[in-house]
């Protein structure tokens, strides 16, 4: 620990003089991340792993028992055993051996270790607590759960256990909250234990055996759960627990679209009102424009975004707190193996609905092999919710003011994406990846009510993330794509110079307006056709002309790569530029937009066709990086490219033809 | 299924987790599985000796984990990985 000097000549008193990192360790499901909520709030950010592909929570708190030190708090990854041969273990152990620290923090053993237990299921927690001792660091350990403990007639000995460990320990429940006062103000009192416990994993089952024995008293385990036996059945079962899989799915991308329709207006006319105010502002000019079309409509045209994104986070994160999750990834299992996906690849896979990217490196923690590389493959064909924004966009135009389609149509493309995931897989386990997936074990939490200031949390972190996103990548996007969609400009033609004569020459104020109108529109698509952006478009469009993309879309399909989102600040951008969108909002100019030949650009075809590609196309260059990095080799991250592109081709060309045929 | 009978205590009847039936109890012996799947296992309670309880037979197999654990924590297991888990029963 750094040390506080003191200076006796000092008037002044100190403030954070000094820091103090503490570890949080504990196995899954033990209300680690609450207790971690309880104690730092909204303080906490999540940061990586330098090397690793492993993430931890990380905040920085002064707590008002101790003003003049920083506590540094990291919320390790929830493990079983420090010696396993998994990720999550080995991260932690580094850790603990002060190899590594979270990115922003520096590299140095922890100056105390927090080891969080579940009173309800102390004597397997009490194994990790053994490895723990070894590592000779200053330790806390808490008995979290204690509330659910006393309920169920279990008594823990705090002051033999403590006897036993060699360090304090602090019973008390993240949940109501209860002991976290004592925590706090003992943070200081961490201390090296002066027992010891033994090294071999024999030796410590017996060693945890033996101090549960002296220290707990419960009774003798009756088995009166029925409702909990009843309810894993039910979500476990072949038929019920598909269909309730479905059913809650479904349910939730509803809500998704329901609850989130009115913020997303509120976010859609707050960006109108802001480009009108700012174009006010600002005289005409460039300046005007890059604000304007570029800035505004681009940021605004993502973060619009921004409620659905947080909704899902915070259902999916609501399911997970009520213990569901894990029976649904039993459900899941059942359903992938025959495909040659494990269920340890649920957790890579549901994390791919928000990014493919952490599912990836979730998909480390995978023990085969050939399963890592099957999940690591089909991982981007799970819908992200870069794709979100993109699906919304085609969804309401295909389908407007009907909730109920929309959802199904949402649901739809999340059913297709996993579909030619499980296909891919089946393909790749036949060939080049022969063999059968692993089988899965994992833990089934109690069913509960979920915390929801944890859920709340998670939502916020998650909606930040997104939103930094928008403001720093999509945003640098939005103006490049501007820059390069506004120049180089042309002169005006004659036809321009022509009706601008004619509107000049004119009386009648309401028929001048009229011909300047169209004299700008004149100018801007022919300004769009010839920039730098215009050009790719022109030159790439043949290929996307048997999916029915034109010149715009086609810019737009090739400016996602970057990052998927940015296909709807492209359009806006494109079509900000290419009419006038001063009483339509966002989503309807784009929905709106037309041709240069004046036809629509989303007719029902080109949406059908579009969406179709979205879902099923590797549009994401960070997300190639990361499989040529994780699967070990750029043959991988070009097979996934390449076989993507394929997939999403194929179809997109299918379903636009067969959508012209049935002439719609 | 595994024939090995290494490892058993002379007077119990060891079969696989799988052949439980609800409700039953047993004793878990050892695992025969992939030595990073026993390992996890073990590390998250079924090592040997631990009492069990069917919950659910099938696919998945669920067991709680009962006695000194004190909570009757909930595993779910694989059939493929349950089956290699050999348990002696509780006639108790």
């Amino acid at each position: 620990m750094r040390l506080l000097i003191e200076l006796p000549m000092s008037t002044t008193p100190p403030i954070a003089s000094s820091q103090r990192t503490i570890a949080v360790l504990g196995n899954p499901n033990v209300g680690k991340t609450t207790l971690f909520n309880r104690l730092v709030g909204i303080r906490a950010k999540t940061s990586n792993f330098p090397g690793t592909t492993q993430d931890a929570r990380v905040a920085h708190v002064q707590f008002q028992a101790e003003p003049n030190i920083e506590s540094v708090l990291i919320d390790l990854p929830g493990i079983y055993s420090l010696n396993l041969e998994i990720s999550e273990s080995k991260v932690c152990s580094q850790v603990l051996d002060g190899k590594i620290m979270p990115v922003g923090e520096s590299a140095a053993t922890p100056d105390a270790l927090l080891v969080v237990l579940d009173a309800t299921n102390l004597m397997r927690n009490l194994s990790i607590v053994g490895e723990s001792i070894g590592r000779r660091l200053p330790m806390i350990v808490v008995v979290n759960m204690i509330d659910s403990a006393r309920r169920r007639g279990i008594h823990v000995d705090e002051k033999k256990l403590s006897d036993c460990l060699g360090c304090p320990v602090i019973l008390c429940s993240g949940k109501t909250g209860e002991g976290i006062d004592t925590l706090v103000s003992s943070l200081g009192n961490a201390k090296i234990p002066d027992r010891s416990a033994p090294t071999d994993q024999l030796g410590i089952e017996r060693w945890a055996q033996d101090i549960y024995a002296s220290v707990s008293s419960a009774p003798e385990w009756v088995d009166n759960d029925r409702l909990t036996d009843r309810l894993d059945r039910a979500f476990t079962h072949p038929v019920l627990g598909v269909a309730s899989f479905i059913a809650i799915m479904t349910g939730l991308f509803w809500m998704i679209f329901k609850l989130a329709a009115y913020p997303m207006d509120w976010i859609d006319l707050w960006f109108g009102a802001a480009g009108g105010w700012v174009g006010n502002l600002i005289p005409a000019g460039p300046i005007h424009d890059l604000m304007v079309d570029g800035v505004i409509a681009g940021v605004g045209g993502t973060v619009i975004f921004l409620p659905q994104i947080c909704l899902l986070f915070f259902l999916l994160a609501l399911l997970e707190g009520t213990g569901y999750l894990a029976r649904a990834a039993f459900v899941i299992d059942r359903a992938m193996r025959p495909f040659g996906l494990s269920g340890h690849a649920f957790v890579p896979l549901l994390s791919s609905h928000a990014c493919a990217i952490p599912g990836i490196m979730a998909a480390r923690a995978i023990p085969d092999k050939r399963d890592r590389l099957a999940t690591i493959l089909v991982a981007p064909f799970m819908s992200c919710t870069a794709r979100i924004p993109v699906y919304v966009l085609l969804i309401t135009i295909l389908f407007p003011d009907r909730p109920s389609m929309q959802a199904i149509a949402f649901t739809l493309c999340y059913v297709l994406g996993a579909g030619a995931g499980l296909f891919t897989s089946l393909l790749f386990r036949r060939t080049i990846l022969k063999g059968k997936s692993r089988p899965m074990a994992l833990e089934l939490p109690s069913y509960r009510i979920p915390d929801l200031k944890s859920v709340i949390l998670l939502t916020f972190d998650r909606g930040l993330v997104f939103l930094k996103k928008a403001g720093t990548l999509i945003l640098a996007i939005s103006i490049v794509l501007w820059w390069m969609g506004a120049y180089p400009q042309v002169g005006q033609s004659d036809d321009v110079i022509t009706l601008r004569a004619q509107a000049a020459s004119m009386e009648q104020t309401e028929e001048a307006d009229a011909l300047n109108a169209r004299a700008d529109l004149l100018q801007t698509r022919a300004d769009a056709k010839h920039s730098m952006l215009g050009t790719i478009g022109t030159f790439a469009q043949p290929i996307f002309e048997p999916l029915g993309y034109d010149r715009q879309l086609t810019v737009g399909v090739l400016a996602s790569f970057a990052a998927r989102e940015v296909f709807v600040s492209t359009m806006a951008v494109q079509i900000a530029g290419t009419d006038d969108v001063d009483d339509d909002t966002v989503l309807e100019s784009i929905a709106n937009s037309q041709r240069d030949d004046g036809s629509p650009v989303f007719s029902k075809a080109t949406s059908w066709s579009l969406l179709v590609f979205y879902v099923l196309a590797s549009l994401c260059l960070p997300t190639l990086v990361v499989t040529a990095k994780e699967a070990g080799g750029w043959k991988w991250a070009s097979l996934q490219l390449g076989w993507m592109t394929f997939v999403a081709y194929t179809a997109a060309f299918i379903v636009y033809q067969l959508v012209t045929m049935m002439g719609a | 299924m595994i024939n090995s009978q290494t490892e058993i205590k002379p007077k119990s009847k060891s079969i696989p987790l799988t052949q439980l039936t609800r409700g039953q109890r047993g004793r878990i012996e050892y695992t025969q599985a992939h030595p990073e799947d026993s390992s996890m296992l073990r590390a998250m309670g079924l090592r040997p000796d631990a009492p069990v309880q069917m919950c659910r037979m099938g696919e998945p197999c669920i067991v709680t984990l009962t006695g000194e654990c004190g909570g009757g924590c909930r595993i779910g297991l694989a059939r493929d990985i349950a089956s290699r888990v050999m348990v002696h029963v509780d006639n108790t």
